[in-house]
């Protein structure tokens, strides 16, 4: 028995509802009979056997979940003991996401490679050791690393890998 | 001349002082990178994919295959240490590594890791050498329905193993890579699918990107959620192994070498279950399994010795049939396909020497995890001793790069941070990686041979039910399926008189 019975259930809707639309999608496609190709080589061919067997198990999922939602309700769930823990966690998941998506997708391109990974660094190391240590000796760390990092990468990709940055 | 004698020259002929250098410090960064928690083997191929698409296709080769050896071996030290598998591989190894640690022997459980891993690593290499050439001239037999089977049985036995307890979620994660590889155009008649008029999309989702995402970002994101893992500051103990312990399991090591080896060829299965299978073995074999788990030496150096020989094992499939054993392998595989080399049942035709070689990289990769395993136990301690606040942006920075590198195309960031969102998604909801990566590689092949297929049979099934290869591998995959179906297994074991 699954141990995510609630995910399950919206997860499985999810895969349903795109294997059915990548089905319907698959239906619109041309089958190319005015170039004169054979009717089995229509694009829409594999993904749509792909649509309906994604749709099938997102089916088959659902109704899992389904019973899987029953069986948790009628036994009474215990309230989690790491709820702290889990709390802490989300947190630091959600602080994470939201510093690498600035820099992945506000930050490169607006300024150099070095100025915005240098920028991305000392951010993230900063507010994630903010607790630990004082202010200064944390700040400088956070710097330097940045500093380094933004350094290292930009140099090593460019003049040793050839490599060309964002 | 023959297999042994091909290896034993390509050996000789990468014994240049140059491709040593490169074997040394891509296998210590690949021990590096398997000692880290949350960064693993497909990453750090994917990623140094992305730095050496401009070496020579031999020099990038090498430095690949050294780095798959290191980071599976490398993951063992974390699983003894911290009884955190430092690559999933590696799960098994912290079953009897950490009570062994914890017992004061860390030095030896390491030791023993670094005898199983190379010993692993050289039966699957000489099973490479050995079997490659003869799976390739079997898979010229291969026609389109053969290799549509080969497709969904590779996405069907992937899902269902990587996914013991819920085979469904293996499927849809396998079904779910068949159906991102067809975005884009496809390759028969240049169709654009699910472009809806963007060009970016047009060109379909890059698997590079793909994997830095999944593999990358999804486990930053995994890293930084959790709490902070101890670091760790004795290892106890000496290093070295009595000749005379790794003499007495030499049983385990050559059975665990060869069934590691097996799992490996097996598509999208790969190391984890290389160390699994090698392990339950090794129990079964014991006159002490009651011993297993709690410190049992003979657990660890099977578990070791079954996901080294997994890695040549993986490759066997790409060499020959191009369908990746594992999800490093596939990295590998689209490494190849970048450097020019077209692995594939032709391989033995068009570059002979081509699968000596690879074992032969294979074989030096071996020899430094052992040397560099040895010597610098204590110095490469200072890795887990990095906190995870420094080493995760800087791993982040490296996967936005690898993702832009190949291409040039700010697209292949976005699908990185999509694909690392939704690796992250599907981890916390018990989704395995391992199908979702296969279905990526696998789902071009199975489109094109489709539609081949049905065209050379004019619209009728019958030739893929009929031809007696692609029968074997469609009554496999019922039988897989069949076997993943909880109601089934039940009956069977009823039938047969006892538990599933």
């Amino acid at each position: 028995m699954s141990e995510t019975p609630r995910a399950d259930f919206w997860f499985s809707v999810a895969i349903t509802v795109l294997g059915l639309g990548v089905v319907a999608e698959s239906l619109r496609m041309p089958r190319l009979e005015n170039l004169g190709v054979h009717p089995m080589s229509a694009p829409g061919l594999t993904p749509g056997l792909i649509g309906f067997v994604l749709a099938g198990l997102g089916v088959a999922l659902f109704l899992r979940s389904l019973r899987a939602r029953t069986a948790a309700t009628s036994a009474a769930a215990p309230r989690e003991a790491g709820a702290g823990e889990a709390a802490t966690g989300g947190r630091r998941l959600l602080i994470s996401l939201v510093l690498c998506l600035i820099y992945a997708m506000v930050l490169l391109g607006q300024l150099p490679f070095w100025l915005a990974t240098a920028l991305f660094v000392f951010a993230f190391v900063l507010i994630f050791t903010w607790q630990r240590r004082k202010a200064a000796q944390l700040a400088a760390t956070a710097a330097v690393l940045a500093i380094v990092v933004a350094a290292a990468v930009t140099l090593l990709f460019e003049q040793v890998f050839l490599v060309r940055l964002p | 001349m023959g297999a042994l004698g091909e290896l034993a020259a390509a050996i000789g002929h990468l014994a240049q002082p140059m491709s040593l250098f490169n074997v040394a410090w891509a296998t210590l960064l690949g021990m590096s990178v398997g000692m880290l928690p949350g960064l693993t083997a497909t990453l750090g191929i994917a990623l140094l994919t992305t730095l050496t698409f401009r070496m020579a296709a031999g020099d990038a080769i090498l430095i690949l295959i050294c780095m798959y050896v290191g980071a599976i071996y490398g993951g063992s030290r974390t699983a003894i240490l911290l009884n955190i598998p430092g690559t999933p591989a590696n799960a098994a190894s912290a079953l009897d590594g950490f009570p062994l640690a914890r017992a004061g022997r860390a030095g030896e459980a390491m030791g023993l890791a670094t005898f199983g891993s190379f010993f692993g690593g050289l039966v699957g290499t000489l099973m490479l050498a050995l079997i490659a050439p003869q799976l390739a001239e079997f898979g010229l037999r291969f026609q389109s329905f053969e290799f549509f089977w080969l497709a969904i049985f590779g996405v069907v036995i992937s899902g269902r193993l990587t996914a013991m307890n819920d085979p469904i979620k293996g499927w849809i994660a396998g079904f779910l890579g068949l159906f991102l590889a067809q975005v884009g155009q496809e390759g028969i008649h240049a169709y654009q699918r699910f472009a809806y008029g963007s060009v970016d999309l047009a060109g379909g989702l890059g698997l590079l990107p793909a994997l830095v995402g999944a593999f990358g970002f999804a486990e930053i994101l995994c890293v930084m959620r959790q709490p902070g893992y101890e670091t760790v500051r004795d290892m106890g103990g000496r290093v070295m192994p009595r000749i005379r312990d790794i003499a007495a399991r030499w049983w385990t090591i050559g059975r665990s070498g060869v069934l590691g080896t097996t799992m490996g060829i097996i598509p999208g299965v790969g190391e984890d279950m290389g160390a699994w299978v090698s392990y339950a073995a090794a129990r079964r074999a014991s006159r002490v399994p009651e011993t297993f788990g709690k410190g049992n030496t003979e657990g660890l150096i099977a578990a070791e010795t079954g996901n080294n020989a997994a890695v040549p094992g993986a490759i066997i499939p790409v060499l020959t049939l191009a369908v990746p054993g594992s999800a490093p392998a596939a990295v590998l595989l689209a490494a190849m396909f970048i450097h020019g080399v077209r692995p594939g049942p032709l391989i033995m035709i068009e570059s002979p020497s081509f699968v000596f070689e690879v074992a032969a990289m294979l074989f030096w990769a071996s020899v430094a995890i052992l040397i560099l395993g040895l010597l610098l136990t204590k110095p490469m301690l200072v890795v887990l001793r990095v906190p995870r606040e420094h080493l995760m942006p800087i791993i982040f920075v490296l996967c936005v790069v690898g993702s832009f590198a190949i291409a040039s195309r700010v697209f292949d960031v976005w699908v990185m941070l999509g694909f690392g969102i939704l690796g992250f998604a599907l981890r916390q909801m018990h989704y395995p990686m391992a199908p979702l990566v296969l279905g990526i590689v696998l789902g071009g092949i199975l489109d094109k041979n489709f539609r081949r297929g049905m065209v050379l049979s004019d619209g009728s099934l019958e030739p893929f039910v009929t031809r007696p290869i692609s029968a074997v591998l469609a009554a496999l995959t019922v039988i897989t399926i069949l076997w993943g179906l909880a109601p089934v297994r039940n009956t069977i074991a009823r039938l047969i008189g006892r538990p599933s």
